[in-house]
């Protein structure tokens, strides 16, 4: 206990010497404090004045006012002081330079400076600094055009400006207002030229614009046709038992026009084939005719606006043949097309028998003629279509094989001149499938809804209501796009309900209370009344 | 085989493809009833237009201008 007292007194000398000063007051601490207390402080002058400068004992005697007093000046020269604080720039510099490298470890120093110089970059610092001024002078001259070439757009237009001027330079003055001279005539050309340029535009325009028109209007076609593409509308009206209601509407032309095969076929299913033939055969030449008409002219854009491209290329040739065919076909089964035209080789020529007779004797009705109107409608002669006439004529009274040949041959002379030519065979598909053509707003396809069901319904309402009248072409047309309108309106209802009542597929309940529903005659007197009263407005 | 009233398939394909819905059985059947009295009246009506226009028979025209309202009494 007693030596680590004294080991404790010896580590912590402060607080055993203060108590010991306060216990025994004389320590080997105090007295060596004591010691210091009396003892003068040590000073060194020298380094302390080179280093850390001016001290506060040392800063009277070194004060500028009494060391530079000229009347101190003498007496203050020998003082030591003076050489510790140098006055002169190069002393002071080289002092604080000794200072410095005092301060700072100079092998440090020393030895960063040569890591600094051995790195790359000082090597590529020096090799540029040699390199420099050889390189410098070399580099704007190639660059600076070359820098200007790739930034702009303009290469090729700065090259060309390039290239110019030394010819221009070259050039003498003289030849340049020859040239300005030279330059002032070709607008003269220009001007001269257009007026050959008029001619040919009218020709042109006159050609193309009202070649259709001027056709039509041309006396020989008026003898082939009779009559104009409009006006062979109303004779088709004329046909049909209601010629007063027919429209101008394309669709419904287009429609009526294709509806007709449809009509016809099923007009031979249920009638006989001979009620229908001669209807058919007019119907046939007339939509030839203007088919033939159609190709030429921009009418036919116009009247066959609608989905039924192959219409405006029908080829008469082709097209009466699977027409007829068609027909006989439906008494019999449909059967394909192609093998048609050589499997049933007999009635196509009984076809074209009638039909050639009737062109031949007549002579009037060259429109009904597809042949005929075609090759007319290429010749533009009608010396042509007789000649032609007569030559499709010879074959019809030989065999069978020859006019089996005659077929082919017409076919060749339809591929070769017109391309639709082996369209029509689709066409007449396109007729049989256009059922299938509607498109719903799903994407669905759909067929139309029979015409026959449509006929047999209408009629035998028709009959309930007493009038003995039966129902017309168009009339059924209108019912079955009616009846169309009606199951999209349907469908659409259908739907609504089963989706309001959470369930994916339409059931019974369903079409129950669409049967149940049913509009009562204010509101619809609401509606027209509100509707009129708009239109009024309007 | 007595000759069918109505294609079902028909019948059941248009309205499938509007309503995009499948359809449960019989709901053709109940369409198309509702279809023949909605031709009932199109063409109780149309002969009323056209008899009020003086035609003879049931014109096209009427059954036009008569379809819009049995369409908008007819619809759900």
């Amino acid at each position: 206990m007693s030596e680590s007292a004294r080991k404790k007194q010896r580590l912590s000398p402060r607080i055993s010497g203060d108590r010991s000063a306060m216990e025994n007051a004389s320590t080997l601490y105090d007295d060596l404090h004591r010691l210091a207390n009396i003892a003068p402080k040590p000073v060194t002058p020298f380094r302390r004045a080179a280093s850390a400068g001016i001290t506060p004992r040392s800063a009277p005697i070194r004060t500028p006012g009494t060391g530079r007093t000229p009347r101190g000046g003498p007496a203050t020269r020998p003082l030591p002081a003076r050489r510790v604080a140098p006055t002169t720039p190069h002393a002071i510099r080289a002092l604080r330079e000794r200072a410095n490298a005092a301060r700072t470890p100079g092998h440090v120093r020393r030895r960063s400076g040569r890591v600094q110089r051995e790195t790359p970059r000082d090597a590529l610092r020096a090799l540029s600094r040699a390199l420099a001024p050889v390189s410098r002078p070399a580099q704007p001259t190639p660059r600076a055009p070359s820098r200007l070439s790739r930034q702009s757009a303009l290469d090729l237009s700065d090259i060309d400006d390039d290239d110019p001027p030394a010819p221009r330079l070259s050039m003498p003055l003289d030849d340049m207002y020859d040239d300005d001279s030279f330059d002032e005539e070709p607008p003269r050309q220009s001007i001269i030229a257009p007026l050959p340029d008029y001619d040919y535009d009218n020709g042109t325009a006159h050609s193309i614009e009202f070649g259709r028109r001027a056709r039509s209007e041309d006396p020989r076609l008026d003898r082939m046709f009779s009559k104009r593409i409009s006006e062979q509308f109303g004779e088709l009206n004329d046909l049909t038992i209601n010629g007063e209601e027919y429209e101008l509407d394309g669709n419904f032309i287009n429609r009526r026009g294709t509806l007709h095969p449809e009509d016809l076929l099923e007009q031979v299913a249920e009638e006989d084939l001979d009620n229908t033939t001669t209807e058919i055969r007019a119907l046939t030449g007339r939509r030839d005719g203007r088919a033939s008409d159609v190709d030429l002219g921009v009418f036919g854009e116009v009247e066959d606006e609608e989905d039924d491209p192959t219409f405006r290329f029908t080829i008469p040739p082709r097209m009466q043949a699977p027409a007829m065919e068609g027909d006989d076909d439906d008494d019999e089964v449909e059967a394909e097309e192609e093998t048609q035209r050589r499997v049933d080789g007999s009635l196509v020529q009984e076809a074209d028998d009638d039909d050639d007779d009737n062109d031949v004797q007549a002579g009037a009705d060259m429109g009904n003629d597809e042949d005929t109107a075609v090759l007319a409608a290429d010749d533009d002669d009608e010396t042509g279509a007789f000649e032609i006439a007569g030559w499709e004529s010879e074959p019809n009274v030989e065999d069978d094989e020859d006019l089996q040949a005659y077929r082919g041959e017409v076919s060749a002379i339809d591929r070769s001149l017109q391309t639709p030519a082996p369209e029509t065979p689709t066409k007449k598909r396109a007729s049989r499938q256009r059922k299938a053509l509607h498109i719903s707003r799903f994407g669905h396809e759909y067929p139309s809804f029979p015409a026959a069901t449509v006929k047999t319904l209408a009629n035998g309402f028709v009959k309930s209501q007493g009038s003995k009248a039966k129902i017309s072409k168009d009339t059924l047309a209108a019912l079955v796009q009616t009846s169309d309108f009606f199951f999209e309106q349907v469908g659409e209802d259908l739907a609504a309900y089963a989706q309001h009542a959470g369930r994916r597929q339409i059931e019974e309940s369903d079409v129950i209370a669409l049967l149940k529903r049913y509009v009562h005659f204010a509101v619809l007197l609401l509606y027209l009344y509100t509707n009129t009263r708009y239109m009024a407005m309007y | 085989m007595p000759q069918t009233l109505y294609p079902r398939g028909t019948v059941k394909k248009i309205v499938k493809a509007h309503a995009n819905r499948p359809l449960s059985k019989n709901v053709d059947i109940l369409v198309f009833l509702k279809y023949a009295l909605f031709m009932q009246e199109v063409m109780k009506e149309a002969g009323i237009a056209s008899k009020q226009a003086g035609e003879r028979g049931v014109s096209a025209r009427s059954v036009r201008k008569v379809r819009e309202g049995c369409l908008r009494k007819f619809k759900g």
